[in-house]
């Protein structure tokens, strides 16, 4: 029993289709992040009869892209085609994954691109917070480590263990299959069965290993840079995976806290204060326990008051919860977005796929708006309750460290230099 | 009827787009989609950055946050809960020459959205304490993507650069000494200059029915009184007749390059050619800076190429990111030598077939949800004045010859209509007083 999930419409010639493997950067040995990242990213570099240059520009005259994204529970080689020429896109796919040429010089190459990527990650000071509190929110936890890798991480991946990362993923039963656009049913599933008809059977990589536990109080960790002007703000620390059962609640509960302009997060910290563009939150998904994360980027001089602020935030959440008002909006919300979420073929296909890999029940997404909209204000503010715990945060800021000089009340700090990580 | 239909045409596949116009002035594109129970309401109001003046830039980037609050008979607050008490969406946009507001709501929902649109372009409080709030939280957004930006701050640069005399000068976002310091009286002065509805094209994809529509916002927007737009004044950018550098430090890992070629205005038929080479260049893996930059040489980490879609002329730009340990004068000089081979020598129909191929592709995705078609709709007919450019663009794309792109090559690819911008890592090598000299040998 294969997992091809095909979602058709007629509106445009185009043809995209998803080829998602379970593990990802969660699998990446200790020590070796950017495995399996590298690997993928290398695999793409040429296959079957044609190499890294001569199957670039025939996916270009094709007027296809066919790329590898690494997240850190799956692998996905994505791809988008003209109808008229999908065969020979899903046929180029098919090479990438059962026949890579793994061209060593293409290994090298790419071993010395990406550390002029972790620069350009050091460069963006959103980005290289959330790099931050990745790895500072619960350090060892599978979910912390790096997709991309460290410089000293990079220096360990080899031609041999790169490949094996690779081959370990592509298997008929490591494999799901989303195809969605201007194609029919049945030739969709034929698509998708050429694809696995080229690869082993293979074995379903499982959850990784889920023996971390959340860091007991505050910890602050500043990461330096010169002349900033901001402070990028990350606060969040580790959460128990959560149910299908549970998940409506935990929507509703995110929602209200800072998952639409009206949450609490958006109106205390831009709206009554002006004190940061935007301001939200997310408890991540994921197939084990994994963070809340709240994120803003304030003026430096209101920094600490804007953690302090947060954190209170949290508290009253995990105490009270969101008033009655707050759940009835986010709970009206949602239930009214799910048709935007299930709007395109492109989109359904995704979704069938995410929850596919997430192990959600079949249909989880279409039936989550009327979940979410028999979830009582007790439900909501049981998952705060179990879910938040503002005493035991991790906060990361990206500052010019010497402008924050009062840091009571943050706990525990450390400062370090971007470059350190 | 205080409408009538002025032009029906099919863009892309489905059914057609229909323009009305009504009586005051206001347009209305409609376009049907029925494969879901949404419609996307947008607002496009001609004015962007270009309509404003110095010393007061930034005023239709702020209008952006403040139509999203008060109204004469809404609080503030109420516009973004009634939106999402729908489950839709809002958001805002603010460019050169255009403003826009986008609802994204269930179809039921669609009285509704026209109703907020109604209220807030004509009926917004702006009262003293709102501005001052959203003030405070643009002077944050303009830090966040500027000040703290290298990228924000190296596109900046390169339009001041590049302009001497036309509004496309100055960032969109406004410069900040602007943003602290201009007046309420001001604000209030461009609402009632560019808030009208015959300043305005109301765009609507999803699932409705053209006549249900029309009642709907004849009984609200049809009912405003137009108003007196002030004249187009057109600015003529004096030609440039030599190259233009400036560079700066920041707190950067590696060299960045932003660099500018005066091109032509999107009405022009060699902007689709233009293009191209921006496709050629770096629009795909196997372009040819990407592969002399990134893979052959591996000087740079990365390269991008992107023809601005303005209604007056502006560039196409080329931005670079060195690799380690490689500076600027490196990588212009690959530059160099690939602009002159466009110059030199017309690409092969193989590689013009390409950028086609990949041009098709890019123009399906573009108007693949409604979201994104009721955008490209809204962006031709506000900025060029007549949505069917969408449709006429991509059939000068798919006609034009390999000769058609050496001419617009060497055309606008020549060096005194270059400005580039150059970002250093603090702590590089170059001392101030040797910048002189590098900028005279960039040059």
């Amino acid at each position: 029993m294969s997992n091809i999930f095909v979602e058709t419409a007629h509106d445009a010639p185009l043809v995209w289709f998803d080829i998602t493997m379970y593990g990802g950067a969660a699998f990446d040995p200790a020590g070796i992040e950017g495995l399996h990242r590298h690997a993928g990213l290398w695999a793409r570099r040429g296959a079957g009869s044609r190499d890294r240059q001569t199957l670039d520009e025939y996916l270009d005259q094709l007027g296809a892209s066919l790329e590898v994204g690494v997240g850190r529970d799956s692998v996905t080689l994505s791809g988008v085609a003209l109808t008229r020429t999908i065969d020979r896109v899903i046929d180029a796919a098919s090479d990438i994954l059962a026949a890579p040429r793994f061209d060593v010089a293409e290994h090298a190459r790419l071993l010395r691109e990406t550390p002029q990527l972790i620069d350009e990650v050091r460069d963006d000071d959103a980005a290289l917070a959330t790099r931050w509190f990745d790895y500072r929110c619960c350090p060892g936890h599978p979910y912390g480590r790096t997709a991309l890798g460290t410089e000293a991480s990079l220096r360990r991946i080899t031609v041999d263990n790169a490949a094996a990362a690779w081959r370990g993923l592509v298997g008929v039963n490591n494999i799901v299959i989303g195809i969605a656009g201007d194609v029919d049913e049945a030739r969709a599933h034929q698509l998708g069965q050429r694809v696995l008809a080229r690869v082993p059977a293979g074995q379903k990589i499982g959850a990784p290993t889920d023996t971390w536990t959340r860091l007991p109080g505050l910890r602050t960790t500043i990461v330096d840079k010169p002349a900033r002007t901001q402070a990028q703000i990350r606060i969040g620390h580790l959460t128990p995976s959560y149910s299908p059962e549970q998940a409506p609640a935990i929507a509703i509960a995110e929602a209200a806290l800072g998952g639409m302009f009206s949450s609490r997060l958006m109106q205390e910290i831009r709206v009554k204060r002006g004190w940061s563009y935007g301001a939200g939150c997310g408890f991540r998904r994921s197939r084990i326990s994994h963070w809340f994360e709240a994120w803003m980027a304030t003026g430096i001089e209101v920094a600490v008051p804007a953690v302090k602020l947060t954190r209170e935030i949290l508290s009253d959440f995990a105490e009270n919860g969101p008033t009655d008002e707050e759940i009835d909006l986010a709970r009206a919300y949602l239930v009214g977005a799910l048709p935007f979420q299930r709007a395109t073929a492109r989109q359904r296909m995704q979704l069938a796929v995410r929850d596919t890999v997430m192990s959600l029940p079949t249909n989880f997404a279409a039936h989550l708006s009327a979940a979410i909209g028999a979830t009582s204000g007790a439900e909501v503010r049981q998952a705060c309750r179990e879910f938040l715990a503002p005493d035991d945060v991790a906060t990361v800021v990206v500052t010019t460290g010497d402008s924050i000089e009062d840091t009571i009340g943050l706990g525990h700090v450390m400062r370090v230099e971007a470059p350190d990580y | 009827m205080a409408w009538h239909l002025d032009t029906e045409f099919t863009v892309g596949g489905g059914s057609p787009v229909r323009r009305y116009r009504f009586d005051n002035g206001l347009i209305v594109l409609a376009a049907q989609n029925r494969s879901a129970p949404i419609v996307a309401v947008q607002t496009w109001f001609r004015v962007g950055s270009r309509n404003e003046t110095p010393g007061a830039t930034g005023l239709a980037h702020l209008f952006e946050h403040l139509m999203f609050g008060a109204t004469e008979s809404r609080p503030a607050g109420e516009f973004d809960r009634v939106v999402e008490r729908t489950g839709g969406e809002s958001n805002a946009a603010t460019w050169v020459d255009w403003t826009y507001y986008r609802l994204t709501v269930p179809a039921r929902d669609l009285a509704l959205a026209l109703d907020l649109e109604h209220e807030r372009m004509n009926r917004l409080a702006l009262d003293p304490a709102a501005v001052e709030a959203e003030r405070d939280v643009v002077t944050n957004e303009r830090r966040e993507r500027v000040e703290d930006d290298v990228d924000g701050w190296l596109d900046e640069q390169l339009m001041a650069l590049a302009f001497n005399v036309h509004p496309y000068r100055w960032p969109t976002i406004g410069w900040m000494s602007d943003i602290r310091a201009v007046s309420l009286e001001t604000i209030r002065d461009f609402y009632r200059t560019w808030y009208a509805p015959n300043n305005a094209i109301l765009v609507v994809v999803g699932d409705f029915v053209d006549d249900e529509l029309l009642q709907l916002i004849n009984s609200r927007q049809g009912n405003l009184p137009a108003s007196t737009l002030p004249m187009s004044v057109r600015a003529t950018e004096p030609a440039q007749t030599e190259p233009r550098v400036t560079r700066a430090s920041k707190p950067i890992a590696t060299h960045r390059i932003l660099l500018g070629y005066k091109a032509p205005s999107q009405h022009d038929p060699q902007w689709a050619h233009l293009e191209i080479l921006a496709t050629l260049l770096a629009g795909c893996p196997s372009a040819r800076l990407h592969r002399r930059l990134v893979i052959e040489t591996e000087i740079a980490s990365s390269v991008d190429a992107q023809l601005t879609p303005f209604a007056e002329p502006s560039l196409l730009r080329i931005s670079i990111t060195c690799a380690r340990g490689h500076d600027a004068a490196e990588v212009l000089s690959i530059v160099d030598e690939e602009l002159q081979r466009l110059i030199d020598e017309p690409c092969t129909e193989l590689e013009l077939q390409k950028a086609k191929h990949l041009a098709e592709t890019d123009f399906w995705s573009g108007i693949a949800d409604i979201d994104g078609k009721a955008e490209a709709l809204g962006h031709h007919e506000t900025a060029l004045g007549d949505f069917r450019s969408l449709a006429e663009l991509a059939d000068r794309l798919a006609q034009a010859t390999p000769a058609d792109i050496h001419r617009a090559a060497k055309e606008y690819f020549v060096l005194s209509g270059r400005s580039l911008v150059i970002a250093d890592p603090d702590g590089h090598d170059d001392e101030d007083d040797e910048d002189d000299e590098d900028e005279a040998e960039l040059a």
